[in-house]
């Protein structure tokens, strides 16, 4: 494509803003209908608990780039190549993306929503700047807070609400936690974990009804609550797209150069559907925002879908999911001990490790990812190795040509031979390097004395 | 009884040398307080070159024809090298001369260096080895700073500060005497972080250790800076007095949040949130940065990173506390002041500035207008030698290129396609031994001179013994070419009247010698520039008040991640890091010829997860092999090292056959410490 083409953009998220830092130079337009200028989305759930400043989360966004907030798009007119804004104002496209990311889903919950449409006073969505204010408003005045859905965010947001202070209760509809992630043991784990901080888990429980009296699940119980926050999940964002006609199945459907039905019109981030794949995580949307700005710019470079690493972040829970640990064909290699609360499970085929979950225990999680994002291919023990725990070194007795001074090149033998430690000092120089090998020095010294007054 | 100072690294270790006989013996200098007496076993061996029996004493000439060398006189030498240059001038014009420097020479040697290329030579194709060095951390202090000096405090100042982060620094080995400041930081409360793909013998003496995938200590700066603002940790009082550029930082590294950072350098979140907390707890913090975070083809950038966190934190300028480099080299630091380095003349003046032109012809007595302008650098110079429009001809002085550039067997090439090549060494390095014409010069303890510290302090290194029959000094060999080449001015060639026209050269400039002398030297213990008078104390601490930038402020600037130039793939599925050990030093020209220095020859370190996959045990041979070479050494098994990681020394000729040549686009540093390898057993 040549320069002068226009590029807009719809949405200001993740996805969006990583393009246009991508396309930075070319004329972009940003349309994104939140009123605050770009935030990194992925930190919402730190700001509410508290270890992010809500100012440490704006991001950075190219000179000259057009960037319109609170700009809603309501229609795209795909044989003008024009979008249509809320306003009714237009603006025209050489080439459009689609970054409207995904939507929070309503669990059917009676009394959720009020007679005049909006959501009851006592109920929060979790999925912008706007949530999270509001939230964190509400969570100054509450003393208890029922989190519905037990994925990754809603744990996050758990774990934040009670770090401050309330009394919080998490329900999922599943048999156990992260069930879209990991297993029921790891699941398992991590209930165990959070009731150890002071969460209590309801899962295999639908909440059913919101009224004044709590929230009541379909096991019978009812939850006295302040707040009521959903993070049920999400689904793609597809209604103007599928309005406007394109390809949209579970999200807007691409190609692998993130190209939708309209050659003219791309797809990217959580609203988009590569393959059967809807990733809902900001490292693919990232990624594919990085290949779009390079595809945009001319190079020959395709999308083969993601490696996605899930992290957790939330203080003492440690959680990371790698790929699709549940689905991903493999052997499995496992080392899960409950009595510490660690699970963790390596997927490996053909010596690539092809999913993991490491709950409770990510000391060798620098060293995993590596391996599964570069795809490397491990040797039939070190699968097994990387779950052992790290050796732990025995002391023993240095042998006389172990080097004790390396600044000298100085060997225990010599310095069994002085007298003491000056000896050692001006006819070994060993010590007057560094300095490093005093205590060594002292100690061989003192262990022969030793041996010399027992004898 | 002579006081002078070690041969080899940055630290310049005062050491006294005493005659016994016919043999000279070194002893401590305990009053000096870089080192205290102190010296590792490459200091206490040092004058163990001295008599060698690979000594040269004679300039030696090479038939192209037969390959055969003959000795000769100097003057018969000095004319046949001249009149090559001449013929090459006249035929190619000047840039057909090429001049290759080196981080180890004094101060009086770069300065004429300098002064021969472009008085004597007319040439602007000069650099020096000191590229492959500090040059990205010169690049990023003079960007963030508006100054290069590699430590703007005193070393001892590590002792009392609070938080000492080493980026990519092994001085436990590389200047084990610095290593005591360490050890004293930690007596006094201190906490010292090492952050290293190996867990070296410094790591074994630090409180906290992060051991990050090779060529990721940006992001993992950037992460730091996350959390430290995400915590709000941030000075900001300072950041609004002394800085410009903290927004934008602040914005871009929104983006690099913990376990982005985790995934990307393989350290944990956990542990960078310690460090972040550490850092933010610390009422004083150092950061100094070395080779390991330098050499790659972002360099700048990650040492930008790196100044950025000490910003945030309030730090440079604050006493012990800020950032600093640990140069290299001997005179790393007064190499690249003095008019070695492509694009500057002495006193750190750049080499387009017309008043800096104006002010350094004055001082040679040449007109402005003759002066040529910015040439190649180091590894462009290298790699243009013998091409059309590259240097037809290259003099040599004081590096061993073949061993030390990257991608050495492409390097290697380029000197043969040369017409002419004169080398002037002390032993006949592997770089000698490719020369139509090798000089035999004097080496240390035959010579005085001054060199530039890690610290900028200016040391006086003093002849301890006469040179042997047949041997002079690079100074004398600078000047016998440059009269015979016609230039237009005489060059000195007693160093203490070279230093005092380098005095003259440097002064008004970011780098002002001017106000130091040999006297003051020996009485002071060293003097720190910027000392432009003789009554001026010397500046042993910078940016106490200000900044050297225009309007005082320390610059913030915002970094992205790139990544390594190769990054690993399923052909080349490990990275390759390299370094030095201790008992050798550089391309080992020096070191391997001393007989009490070990010399076990290189090895490939690798983690026993990896030796297992491949099947390779301690002790045996496994050969790493990269897109330009291979190289098979002895497998040495330790779990100190990443898993994904292989380790080489630098010292012997092979490692470099296998590094990438990838240049950081603002240093021109290549990418020494990452890139792409296999390794079979």
């Amino acid at each position: 494509m040549t320069g002068a083409e226009r590029i807009v953009i719809v949405g200001a998220g993740m996805a969006a803003t990583r393009l246009a830092e991508g396309l930075a130079g070319l004329d972009v337009t940003l349309l994104g209908d939140e009123p605050h200028p770009p935030y990194n989305r992925i930190l919402l759930s730190a700001v509410l608990e508290g270890t992010h400043s809500a100012d440490a989360i704006a991001m950075r966004m190219p000179a000259h780039l057009d960037l319109r907030l609170g700009t809603r798009v309501v229609e795209i007119h795909r044989e003008d190549r024009e979008v249509e804004l809320a306003d009714r104002g237009r603006v025209a496209y050489d080439r459009l993306v689609l970054a409207t990311g995904s939507i929070p889903t309503l669990p059917p919950i009676r009394g959720l929503v009020r007679m005049d449409g909006r959501l009851h006073e006592r109920v929060h969505a979790f999925r912008t700047l706007e949530d999270c204010r509001r939230l964190d408003t509400a969570a100054a005045h509450a003393r208890n807070a029922v989190v519905v859905g037990g994925g990754l965010l809603g744990l996050q947001v758990a774990r934040a609400l009670s770090i401050r202070g309330l009394a919080t209760e998490v329900v999922e509809g599943g048999e156990h936690l992260l069930r879209s992630q990991v297993g029921g043991r790891a699941g398992a784990i991590l209930a165990r974990d959070l009731e150890r901080l002071g969460t209590t888990v309801y899962t295999g429980a639908r909440a059913v009804r919101l009224d004044d009296a709590g929230l009541t699940l379909d096991n019978g119980y009812t939850l006295e609550t302040d707040l009521v926050v959903l993070t049920a999940g999400g689904r793609p964002s597809t209604a103007l797209a599928r309005r406007a006609g394109l390809d949209v199945r579970r999200g807007i459907v691409v190609d692998h150069h993130l190209r939708t039905s309209d050659d003219r019109i791309h797809a990217i981030g959580d609203c988009a559907q590569h393959g059967s794949q809807v990733t809902g995580f900001v490292p693919p949307a990232w990624e594919q925002a990085g290949l779009l700005a390079r595809h945009l710019a001319g190079e020959d470079v395709s999308y083969d879908g993601a490696r996605t690493v899930a992290r957790l972040r939330a203080t003492d829970l440690d959680v990371a999911v790698l790929g699709d640990p549940e689905r991903a064909e493999g052997q499995v290699v496992e080392v899960s001990n409950p009595v510490v609360g660690s699970h963790r499970k390596l997927v490996v085929r053909d010596g690539v490790i092809v999913a993991a979950t490491l709950v409770g225990d990510l000391s060798r999680i620098g060293l995993i990812t590596q391996h599964y994002d570069r795809g490397t291919v491990l040797g039939p023990r070190e699968p097994g190795d990387l779950l052992m725990g790290e050796r732990v070194a025995t002391p023993m007795v240095l042998p006389d040509e172990a080097e004790v001074c390396a600044c000298a090149g100085v060997s225990a033998g010599r310095i069994r031979a002085c007298a003491s430690f000056e000896d050692a000092r001006t006819t070994t120089r060993a010590t007057t390097g560094c300095g490093g090998c005093a205590p060594a020095v002292r100690q061989l010294l003192a262990t022969r004395t030793l041996e010399g007054t027992t004898t | 009884m002579t006081q002078t100072h070690c041969p080899y690294c940055s630290l310049q270790c005062g050491m006294t040398l005493e005659r016994a006989g016919r043999t000279l013996e070194v002893q401590a200098w305990p009053e000096f307080p870089v080192n205290e007496g102190a010296l590792c076993r490459k200091g206490w061996t040092a004058t163990g070159l001295r008599g060698h029996r690979e000594r040269l004493t004679t300039p030696l000439v090479r038939d192209r024809e037969t390959g055969e060398v003959r000795a000769t006189g100097w003057d018969e030498a000095l004319d046949l090298v001249a009149g090559r240059l001449r013929e090459l001038r006249t035929s190619y014009g000047a840039d057909a001369v090429g001049v290759f420097g080196g981080g180890g020479l004094t101060n009086e040697k770069a300065y004429q260096l300098g002064k021969l290329a472009r008085v004597a030579l007319g040439t602007s194709q000069i650099d020096y080895n000191g590229r492959w060095c500090m040059s990205s951390a010169a690049s990023a202090a003079n960007r963030a700073f508006g100054i290069d000096r590699g430590l703007p405090f005193p070393l001892a100042d590590v002792e009392q500060t609070d938080v000492l982060v080493l980026v990519g620094s092994n001085l436990a080995e590389t200047m084990p005497p610095a290593a005591r400041h360490l050890d004293r930081l930690r007596a006094n409360g201190g906490h010292v972080v090492v952050i290293d793909p190996r867990r070296t013998p410094t790591a074994d003496r630090a409180d906290t250790f992060l051991q990050p995938v090779p060529g990721t200590d940006l992001p993992l700066a950037l992460g730091v800076l996350h959390l430290l603002d995400a915590m709000g940790a941030v000075d900001e009082p300072y950041v609004a007095a002394r800085t410009t550029g903290w927004d934008d930082v602040r914005r871009a590294v929104a983006a690099w949040w913990p376990e982005r950072v985790e995934r990307v350098t393989g350290v944990p979140a956990s542990s960078l949130r310690a460090l972040a907390t550490l850092l933010a707890g610390a009422d004083r913090a150092m950061v100094l940065t070395a080779r390991g975070a330098e050499q790659h083809a972002q360099g700048t950038d990650t040492v930008l990173a790196w100044i950025d966190v000490a910003l945030a934190l309030g730090m440079p300028g604050r006493p012990f506390a800020g950032y600093g480099c640990l140069t290299g080299q001997g005179n790393g630091q007064g190499g690249r002041e003095h008019g070695q380095k492509a694009d500057q003349l002495p006193g750190y003046r750049m080499i387009d500035d017309p008043a800096a032109r104006e002010h350094v012809a004055r001082v040679w007595g040449v007109p402005a207008a003759t002066l040529p302008g910015k040439g190649r650098s180091a590894y462009e110079l290298l790699g243009a030698l013998g091409t059309d429009g590259g240097p037809k001809a290259l003099l040599v002085f004081g590096s061993n290129i073949v061993v030390s550039a990257p991608n050495a067997t492409h390097v290697a090439s380029r000197l043969a396609d040369l017409d002419l090549l004169v080398v002037a060494d002390i032993v006949m390095s592997e770089t000698a031994a490719l020369a139509d014409v090798v000089l035999p010069v004097t080496q240390w303890a035959e010579e005085t001179g001054t060199m530039t510290n890690l610290e900028g302090r200016v040391i006086l290194r003093q002849r301890a013994v006469a040179p042997p029959e047949g041997v002079r000094s690079d100074l004398d060999v600078i000047a016998g070419i440059a009269s015979r080449v016609g230039a237009p001015v005489v060059f000195e060639t007693d160093p203490e009247a070279v230093f005092a026209e380098l005095g003259r050269a440097s002064s008004g400039g970011r780098a002002d010698y001017a106000g130091i002398t040999y006297d003051r030297i020996r009485e002071e213990n060293g003097v720190f520039w910027p000392c432009p008078t003789d009554d001026h104390p010397g500046t042993p601490r910078l940016f106490a008040s200000s900044f050297a930038h225009e309007d005082g402020r320390a610059r913030f600037v915002a970094v992205e991640h790139r990544g390594p130039a190769e990054p690993v793939d399923a052909a080349y599925p490990l990275h390759l890091t390299t370094g030095r050990v201790l008992a050798q030093y550089q391309s080992g020209a020096q070191t391997r010829r001393v007989r009490e220095l070990p010399d076990d020859g290189p090895f490939v370190e690798l983690h026993p997860m990896l030796a297992d996959r491949i099947g390779a045990h301690d002790g045996e041979p496994v050969v790493v092999t990269t897109r330009r070479g291979e190289l098979k050494a002895p497998a040495r098994v330790v779990d100190t090292i990443r898993p994904d990681t292989v380790f080489v020394p630098f010292h012997w000729v092979g490692a470099n056959r296998l590094t990438n040549d990838a240049l950081d686009p603002v240093s021109r540093m290549p990418e020494f410490k990452v890139c792409a390898c296999a390794v079979t057993a």
